[in-house]
């Protein structure tokens, strides 16, 4: 009786310590930054920064228009291409951090392949108070669009810092275009986006 | 009473002593087979062009190599120099965009490695690769500057890094990607001077 009590306490002891070494956050868990939800259209606001994204548009093609040459950027999937407008709140900052998250779980950096893209965000410098029209780009798998998620950080290595997680909801657009064209802009914001 | 002391105290020495053996066989055995896998690295396979390698983070597939006086961008330069031009499939099997790759391939050479580091181009638009997408495999062109004191290569052995993924690392616990060592050896021919036209 005593041996079977015996058993029954290592058994449970074994259990226990195996759930809780399952079930404890590692490092990354901890220190991962803290999401506030967001969707496109609409003023997203953190400690630091603000961020909004208003229109969503896919392509197969980007060209840029830059100091009289055109440059095209292929892809084996799709362009997704996000205007928006941020603006810092307390200190003048770059927001150096946008990834896509896919539905399944996949995440996509933004493009680094643009060099002169005007309003870029990874190269916009935000003064607190002045909000800034930006700029994204991503690369994307056709699949991954769908059910994605926008996430902006001011860095991806600040821990517990505060991220943007927007999600694309139904503004999904319609339609894939062949080609757009960015190009740089004498007024109002400091591009033009023009699908051919 | 002294009877059931001594009887508890002998089983008190069993249960130590059983205890004590067991954790240091099980130190002994695990610090052996540490020292004799350290000894007897697993052989590193050496295969050809067009083969895939699976190196747990991405899949690499040497395509060809060939020496071409213009880079793969098509613009001659204006000194006279010669490019090692390897054409590459990568697909990232992680979870997150990366451009580790760019550490991933080197010449085995004896002599002193090629300087400086290979620039890598996407073969769709000939522009500078940046990190690659998982789930979009690519087919790059990595383009060595050849120094000019160096005979031209006839054949190229290639050697493809690998890393691990540790859930936990030993420092902080963070999960992160760590190299460990060779997935392969590609061996293949170089094709001499392929003179592509001038743009």
């Amino acid at each position: 009786m005593s041996a079977l009590r015996t058993l029954l306490i290592c058994v449970l002891a074994i259990a226990t310590l195996y759930a809780m070494r399952n079930s404890t956050p590692g490092y990354g868990d901890i220190t991962a930054p803290i999401a506030i939800r967001g969707a496109v259209g609409e003023r997203v606001e953190t400690r630091d920064f603000a961020f909004g994204a208003a229109n969503v548009h896919l392509a197969r093609q980007v060209k840029v228009e830059s100091f009289g040459r055109v440059k095209d950027y292929s892809t084996s999937g799709v362009w997704l291409i996000i205007e928006g407008a941020a603006v810092a709140k307390t200190e003048t900052m770059t927001l150096t951090s946008a990834d896509w998250l896919a539905g399944n779980g996949l995440r996509y950096e933004l493009s680094q392949r643009f060099s002169t893209v005007p309003g870029y965000l990874p190269t916009e410098r935000l003064e607190p108070g002045l909000p800034r029209p930006v700029l994204l780009a991503f690369e994307l798998p056709e699949a991954a669009v769908d059910k994605g998620t926008l996430l902006v950080a001011r860095s991806l290595v600040m821990p517990l810092a505060e991220e943007l997680s927007i999600a694309l909801g139904d503004k999904k657009p319609a339609d894939i275009k062949p080609s757009v064209t960015i190009a740089r802009s004498a007024s109002g914001t400091p591009w033009t986006l023009a699908a051919r | 009473m002294p009877v059931v002391r001594r009887s508890k105290i002998r089983r008190r020495l069993l249960i130590m002593l059983v205890t004590g053996v067991g954790g240091m066989a099980a130190a002994a055995i695990s610090f052996a087979s540490a020292v004799y896998d350290a000894a007897n690295p697993a052989p590193v396979p050496t295969i050809g062009k067009d083969q895939t390698v699976d190196t747990g983070r991405w899949r690499v597939t040497i395509n060809g190599a060939h020496m071409s006086s213009m880079p793969p961008t098509g613009t001659k330069p204006f000194e006279p120099k010669r490019f090692l031009v390897v054409d590459l499939e990568l697909d990232n099997r992680s979870v997150a965009t990366s451009n580790v790759f760019l550490n991933l391939i080197t010449i085995r050479d004896e002599a002193a490695p090629v300087q400086p580091k290979p620039t890598y181009y996407l073969a769709r638009d000939k522009w500078i690769a940046s990190a690659i997408n998982p789930n979009m495999p690519e087919k790059l062109v990595a383009a060595w500057e050849w120094p000019a004191d160096r005979p031209e290569p006839a054949t190229l052995s290639l050697s493809i890094g690998k890393q691990i993924y540790k859930p936990r690392d030993n420092l902080y616990g963070a999960p992160n990607w760590f190299d460990d060592g060779e997935a392969a050896v590609v061996e293949l021919p170089v094709t001499q001077a392929a003179e592509t036209k001038e743009q």
